[in-house]
């Protein structure tokens, strides 16, 4: 059998603007991304938790089809793909036909219009001219601009609004297209990554979220940092002064909080965490010579730094522990926050042998009594670290924008009804002179119907009006 | 139950004696509060004003199922007015709470019921003054009595906002799911009181409810363990907070045997729903009237499923899985648990004010057609308001996190909602669906939002920690 490729592209086409298969596609979508919330995810969940939560079969198979990272699997982008071109393909299949009715209204009812339209009226007139002029000025009331249509032997009267409601629709799917075409992009060119950085620290290289480093063609500074509290000691508020530097030069500067970045270049600086970096400052001491004699001296250490006592000793922060611990005759750190903390010291002497002073002095370790001075730790100061998110969103835009649209567009498709009245006048069966009415609109007909009715009854006051007018006018006349 | 059998032997005609009975009920609540307030000292502390308007709730929840029940007008009115002092109540309560947090009532699970419970008042008036759905109270006022329970359970003091909260973008965002939901609410209410209407068989809404019934205790039944025991997290009474095993991770302590009783209820919520598919193709009327005494002995056991939970979590101590000791656990750590098996009741409860009272629910309430077309317009408020708080939720994500959609259980459930909704506008407006089959849509579409709002945060993992 051979293949008409001309009939084969025919049904390809009808397939996929046929509201069935868009209806398939939206369930699949439906069923796939449920399956993704249920699923444990790899780009959120710890190795070790997906490890613990399924068998290793399980795990195997899951990330065979996966079903680990449903969001990002090719099957997914590819039905999200085919999703749009589903919209796109509905949308240019029904679009001729909108279209047509939207740029060509359509403005002199002929007869079986007429007679097969749901809301209309026919209200006696004396002559032609009189019932359009009355019809024009109820119309005119309602807030309607009717035009004279021009046909053979009379006049009719047309009056719309809100045409848009037509188009609005189309408007509603192309936002919806902007906005996933805006997300691929950012899929495709986005990235999103974590520096930390402690006070004076510059970096510009951002840890990317799949573990590999990428660097910036700038470097990002911190200058001071801070977390402010609540009374009950709960975290109000964190913020970091940072600047843009490039080439030694500072280009930008902002302090940032949570819900407010700083931007540059399109990439965006997020205040995303503040606490303390486990690593000393600086430690202030006191130092007091063993025998009692001479002045008591103030240093300030980091770990690392020395300083002389006098001019034959030295004494040395070799090591500090935010919260030790003491196993198999080691010393070893717990945490990160100083919940129990020592402090390692080494002063040495020209001429004797190096001595190890522990400040708590820890049994084993500590040679404190043999110390030509007696140390005593006044004040000790952190580091704290601010963690920053950065990312890049190029396609972010397009989203706001198609949000933006849609919008617009939902409000003009529900709430705005595209309305069109028609007057003309005729003859009925018995050869008495009526002018007819006609209304639809595209929804709400009740609203409508109301609105029709009010219609009515002002076209029949006009005319009762114009009535009087002319025997008043007339009686003066006789008169 | 005990009331609704009362009414369903005696006749209509004993007009006032509900009227009197529900309004001496009120005025003895009130007298208690009034001696408790005289001990508090202060009279409009935000707990005494929640505590009239569960007063006034539980009471005009009364006398709308009387008016339901009856069909006398009176009710009606006292219903209404309950409703209003209720809601001039809650309003109190929420201006409280405003007042004294410094933001809106949003941040918290405790303040989103507050505003939920606020917001539900405030529709069910307008649905019966200006829509003249006037037994809709039937089904609203028994859910706002659940919401002020649950929120004497939750933790009441103002809590500080966290830095990632301080944001009008998290107002908006709440305040529009708050409107949404809402709408979805009224929406599928309509689209059941349209079912009725549209002379659906009785065992239809049979096999729904023991459907429903199904999904609540076997969600309960997840947390199934330690062969007959229930799972539910430890609550640090003196914290008034859960216990939290690190970081995130909720220490979940084992109630024994409380799941053998669980996994009873369930088969015997779930006989009903067998009954009928197994009647259904034979057209077999014995078995519809075993289902609904099935449904009879279901609601008695689930009233006990309820009082044995009530018990067994407010005291004693229960060992753990996970950690060693043993530790309290409390009704406030368990408010999905509490509200499924409060829902079940009062679904099997409505279950049988149908059954009862068919004729006179017919006779008050709007036609199909109308039921039928305000169902449909509700939802055409309904999702502007889901668009723009997804989108209102994802800018405020974006200037947070940095990232405006990162696919997290509670955004993807969102966005299913969302979809649900767009088809069914789609099927109406292209297709021509009206009547049954939109009716049915309306209904799935409410239950993917309950799971959105409440499955989603007690089954699923997700950023969405907060609430």
């Amino acid at each position: 059998m051979a293949v008409d490729p001309k009939r084969w592209t025919r049904k390809v086409w009808q397939t996929l603007s046929s509201i069935k298969t868009g209806v398939v596609l939206l369930i699949t979508a439906v069923v796939l991304s449920a399956a993704g919330t249920i699923v444990l995810q790899r780009p959120v969940t710890d190795a070790d938790e997906m490890q613990r939560a399924y068998s290793p079969q399980v795990l195997r198979l899951l990330d065979a089809v996966g079903l680990t990272d449903v969001f990002h699997a090719w099957w997914f982008v590819a039905l999200m793909l085919l999703v749009s071109l589903s919209i796109i393909a509905a949308s240019i299949e029904r679009f001729p036909n909108a279209w047509r009715y939207f740029s060509r209204p359509y403005k002199y009812p002929d007869q079986h219009f007429r007679r097969s339209l749901g809301i209309q009226k026919q209200i006696p007139i004396p002559d032609e001219e009189t019932g359009l002029v009355a019809a024009e000025r109820a119309l005119h009331d309602l807030g309607f601009r009717p035009e004279r249509v021009v046909q053979s032997d009379h006049f009719s009267l047309f009056a719309e609004r809100n045409r848009l409601s037509e188009m609005a629709v189309y408007i509603v799917h192309a936002s919806l297209l902007l906005i996933f075409f805006a997300g691929i992009v950012d899929a495709l060119w986005g990235w999103r990554g974590f520096v930390a950085l402690t006070r004076g620290q510059q970096s510009s290289v951002v840890d990317m979220r799949d573990g590999t480093k990428k660097s910036l063609p700038f470097a990002i500074r911190c200058d001071a940092a801070g977390q402010e509290n609540y009374a009950d000691g709960s975290p109000r508020k964190w913020w970091s002064q940072l600047a843009v530097v490039q080439n030694g030069q500072d280009l930008q500067a902002k302090q940032i909080v949570v819900n407010d970045p700083l931007v540059f270049q399109g990439i965006r600086f997020y205040q995303s965490s503040y606490g303390p970096t486990g690593k000393l400052d600086k430690l202030m001491i006191a130092a007091k010579s063993a025998d009692g004699t001479g002045e008591k001296k103030d240093i300030a250490l980091s770990v690392g730094d020395s300083a002389s006592l006098d001019a034959n000793t030295t004494v040395q922060l070799a090591e500090f522990f935010p919260d030790y611990v003491i196993e198999d005759g080691q010393v070893y750190n717990r945490t990160n926050s100083v919940e129990n903390p020592a402090a390692h010291f080494v002063v040495t002497s020209k001429s004797g042998k190096p001595v190890n002073i522990w400040l708590p002095p820890l049994e084993g370790f500590a040679e404190n009594l043999r110390s030509p001075y007696q140390l005593e730790v006044s004040d000790l100061r952190l580091g704290y670290f601010t963690g920053l998110e950065v990312s890049h969103e190029p396609g972010q835009w397009g989203v706001w924008a198609g949000v933006v649209l849609m919008g617009i567009g939902l409000a003009f498709v529900f709430y705005l009804a595209h309305t069109r009245i028609w007057a003309l006048p005729l003859r009925d069966a018995n050869g008495g002179l009526k002018i007819w009415v006609g209304a639809t609109a595209n929804r709400n007909r009740e609203a409508l119907e109301e609105r029709f009715h009010d219609l009515t009854e002002k076209i029949e006051a006009e005319l009762k009006s114009q009535k009087e007018a002319a025997a008043s006018a007339e009686v003066a006349s006789i008169a | 139950m005990a009331r609704a059998r009362v009414e369903q032997q005696q006749p209509a005609t004993s007009g006032t004696t509900l009227i009197v009975m529900v309004g001496l009920g009120i005025a003895f609540l009130l007298f208690m509060a009034f001696l408790n307030v005289v001990k508090s000292g202060s009279l409009l502390s935000e707990s005494n004003m929640l505590y009239a308007a569960l007063i006034f709730y539980a009471g005009a929840g009364a006398l709308y199922l009387g008016f339901g029940v009856t069909g006398t007008d009176a009710y009606l009115r006292f219903a209404s007015l309950a409703t209003w002092a209720g809601l001039a109540a809650s309003s109190g309560a929420v201006a409280h709470r405003w007042y004294e947090a410094g933001h809106p009532p949003f941040a918290s699970i405790y303040e989103m019921l507050l505003s939920f419970v606020w917001t539900l008042a405030v529709l069910t008036l307008i649905a019966e003054k200006k829509f003249g759905v006037k037994v809709i109270g039937t089904v609203t006022m028994p859910v706002a009595i659940v919401g002020v329970v649950l929120m004497q359970l939750l933790r009441t003091e103002v809590h500080p906002l966290v830095p990632a909260l301080q944001s009008t973008w998290l107002h908006v965002h709440v305040t529009l799911a708050m409107l949404a939901y809402a709408a979805c609410a009224l929406s599928f209410a309509l689209a059941l009181m349209f079912l009725i209407q549209d002379n659906v068989q009785n065992e239809t809404f049979l096999a729904a409810t023991s459907l429903f019934g199904i999904g609540v205790y076997a969600g309960i039944l997840t947390r199934f363990d330690n062969w007959g025991g229930l799972s539910v997290i430890a609550w640090n009474a003196p914290e008034k907070s859960e216990v939290f095993l690190q970081r995130g991770v909720r220490l979940f302590v084992v109630i024994p045997d409380l799941g053998w009783l669980m996994l009873l209820v369930l088969l015997v919520v779930a006989a009903p729903f067998v009954l009928y598919i197994a009647g259904r193709p034979r057209k077999d009327e014995s078995l519809f009237t075993l289902a609904n005494r099935a449904v009879f002995i279901s609601i008695l056991l689930q009233v006990v499923a309820l009082l044995v939970f009530l018990l067994r979590a407010r005291g004693g101590q229960y060992s753990s899985l996970d950690a060693g000791g043993l530790y309290a656990t409390s009704l406030a750590a368990s408010p999905f648990i509490l509200s499924g098996l409060v829902s079940g009741i009062f679904s099997s409860l409505l279950y049988l004010l149908l059954l009862w009272r068919r004729p006179d629910l017919e006779r008050l309430l709007p036609t199909a057609e109308a039921l039928d077309r305000i169902t449909y317009k509700t939802i055409c408020i309904a999702f502007p308001l889901l668009t723009l708080m997804i989108a209102a939720g994802a800018y405020w994500a974006n200037r947070t996190w940095g990232s405006y959609w990162s696919w997290d259980p509670k955004e993807t459930w969102a966005a299913i909602t969302w979809l649900v909704y767009a088809g069914y506008l789609h099927m109406r407006i292209t297709r021509g669906w009206r009547g049954r089959r939109a009716a049915y849509f309306a209904i799935l579409g409410f239950a993917v939002v309950m799971f959105t709002f409440f499955g989603v945060t007690y089954l699923l993992p997700g950023l969405h920690a907060y609430a």
